[in-house]
């Protein structure tokens, strides 16, 4: 028989890393499975994390598939779970299972310009595909990142955004002036709107606060990108991750199993319930 | 294939069953009918009313156990074991389902398998034989199966189909298992003859006409759904909605459900992850750990359940995901009636 798909695979945490501290904490670990496993995932897809004892949450994976020796999960704490997540240390088990969802449809995009558009823990989503452009680099047109938090604390990824302006202009932002910031003040759709990136041969690739997401639709849309160039990632309450416990659904589309992955063109379809 | 049983010698098949575990519906302390394990002297009475708990409940219970986790500390070194837990390896025969409830079995197979193979459910399934009774007269006053593209003898998801004549029962196997069943006891069995067959179709022909309700055209309120999301309609209907959830956990074909860690022991850790129904009349239930709420009203979940039986599912599968058993209309606390909402979505501009 199959392995079992509501069992847990058992996972070690190799690695953890705060990358915001205080009230809206965010950890990014870094895990390995101890008995190995079959699990190849695409860029987008999620994974359901296990801290046995308090229950499953479902988290996008922001490594690339290229990566083999590790998942990385960047992880906000918010409710039970990613709660029980942040207090646990490097060797502590979880369990984890998936990959769930569609992912992003990269192939159809070799050979375009991409323009990733992230705002607070939204970055980790789009880093798995961003990463795996980075190491396919030759398969793709210019890559630009456009990222953005409330503060410059609120920043995920802070080290690695300053590694990767050597290799692709990253237009970062926070909400409020700070008396070290050089960069962008404002919001992110706002930043969008600043920097025109060119919808010729483009995809738009947009992750973050619903809101934001919002804003960054109606100003690429002004800019000149159709719906069907520009990609988001939609999020829910989940418990099965294989659509059948009936509550992510947007219209008949299961967001665990259908999604997270839409292009504008297949959300502004759907129900707007989300 | 078909045979004839007669009523008196119901009862010997169901001993002749053993060691499977025989369910029938039996009379509960509230007065309600409920599925309940046999006695092993049960008469195996069937023509009874219609169950509150339809037999969901026991291919996919109100609580079922996923895996087992426990913790073993020795010095520093902490292991970690999970434990699948399937559910055990038995027969069981479930007598006097409804064909309604056969239909939501069907139905509930096609959610629960697909690209992902639910093992809980499918353990099951696979080893529940469930023998119909076709329905003469309705068991209840809000059945309206014919409406939702059933029939009161509809074969869908069941493995064999009863239909009493009288004195006696005309048995017709419909799959592997259900021929098992009556290998099991074959000498009780006699061929039908041409005088039965006609009478069997008698029966069915009529028992469709004692239905009491009904839904004018069904598929041509789903298409209007589509144009209904936002309409006031859903406001001015679920406002009597005290969210007890009774119209999807006594669905026989609502599958929602959660899954929870329960914690026996919590050092060293030893505890279970469980598998529960649920339900979309809970606000809890999409509510993002943020506090944002997609389904944050009593109309938009409402909305839900309509639209899932109706529109999602119909999209999704070509059918409904309404079998017409009529229980979230009679079981209602607060008489919310599925009819006479889609009647209205139905009627709706025109």
């Amino acid at each position: 028989m199959d392995h079992n798909v509501y069992v847990p695979r058992l996972a070690k945490i190799v690695e953890i890393k705060e990358e915001v501290g205080g009230a809206r904490a965010i950890k990014t670990f870094r895990t390995a499975f101890v008995n190995g496993a079959d699990f190849q995932h695409r860029c987008g897809q999620c994974a359901m994390l296990s801290v046995f004892g308090r229950g499953e949450s479902m988290i996008s994976i922001s490594s690339s598939p290229l990566v083999r020796d590790y998942l990385q999960f960047s992880v906000l704490k918010t409710g039970r779970v990613t709660t029980a997540l942040h207090d646990m240390e490097v060797g502590d088990l979880i369990g984890v299972r998936g990959p769930y969802g569609n992912g992003f449809p990269l192939d159809d995009w070799k050979g375009k310009n991409i323009v990733f558009i992230g705002g607070g823990i939204g970055l980790a989503p789009i880093w798995s595909v961003l990463q795996t452009t980075l190491l396919r680099r030759s398969e793709y047109g210019d890559l630009r990142l456009i990222y953005g938090a409330r503060t410059s604390k609120d920043l995920v990824f802070k080290r690695e955004l300053y590694e990767l302006k050597t290799q692709l202009p990253v237009e970062l932002s926070i909400d409020v002036a700070e008396p070290e910031w050089t960069e962008f003040v404002g919001f992110v759709p706002t930043n969008v709107l600043e920097k025109k990136p060119s919808p010729a041969n483009a995809i738009a690739v947009t992750c973050g606060p619903p809101i934001m997401i919002k804003f960054v639709i109606k100003n690429l849309k002004d800019i000149g990108f159709a719906d069907d160039q520009i990609y988001t990632t939609v999020e829910n309450k989940m418990k099965c991750g294989i659509g059948k416990c009936g509550r992510c659904n947007i219209g008949f589309h299961f967001v665990c199993k259908d999604g997270p992955v839409y292009s504008w063109a297949e959300l502004k379809r759907l129900p707007q319930e989300y | 294939m078909d045979k004839i049983l007669t009523k008196k010698a119901l009862a010997q098949w169901g001993q002749k069953l053993a060691p499977r575990r025989v369910y029938v519906p039996r009379r509960s302390e509230d007065g309600r009918w409920n599925y309940a394990e046999a006695s092993p002297d049960d008469e195996l009475t069937l023509d009874v009313g219609q169950t509150a708990i339809p037999p969901k409940k026991l291919l996919f219970p109100q609580k079922e156990v996923f895996v087992e986790f426990g913790e073993s500390i020795d010095g520093d070194k902490k292991t970690l074991e999970v434990k699948e837990v399937l559910p055990a390896d038995e027969s069981v025969v479930i007598f006097g389902v409804r064909p309604c409830e056969g239909r939501a079995a069907w139905l509930l197979d096609k959610v629960f398998g697909g690209e992902f193979t639910d093992p809980y459910y499918w353990t099951r399934r696979n080893q529940t034989t469930l023998v119909g009774l076709a329905c003469d007269p309705p068991p209840s006053e809000n059945c309206f199966c014919t409406s939702v593209e059933g029939l009161p003898h509809s074969e869908d998801g069941l493995d064999i189909l009863l239909t009493d004549l009288g004195d006696r029962y005309f048995v017709r196997a419909l799959t592997e298992k259900g021929k098992g069943l009556l290998a099991a006891a074959g000498n009780l069995f006699r061929d039908p003859k041409p005088a039965d067959k006609k009478k069997v179709k008698a029966v069915h022909e009529a028992s469709a006409g004692k239905l009491k309700r009904h839904l004018k055209d069904a598929r041509a309120i789903s298409d209007k759904l589509k144009g209904l999301f936002d309409s006031p309609l859903w406001d001015d209907e679920s406002m009597s909605c005290i969210r007890c959830g009774v119209c999807t956990y006594l669905c026989p074909s609502c599958h929602c459900f959660d899954i929870n860690d329960e914690v026996d022991s919590v050092s060293p850790l030893q505890g279970k992850r469980v598998r529960t129904w649920d339900t979309c009349q809970f606000p809890d239930f999409t509510m993002h750990s943020s506090g944002h709420n997609p389904r944050p009203d009593k109309a938009s979940r409402l909305r839900q359940r309509l639209y899932h039986k109706f529109r999602y599912f119909v999209d999704v599968y070509d059918k409904f995901q309404c079998v017409g058993c009529g229980r979230c209309i009679s079981l209602c606390p607060v008489g919310i009636d599925i009819i006479n909402v889609l009647d209205k979505v139905g009627s709706h501009g025109s």
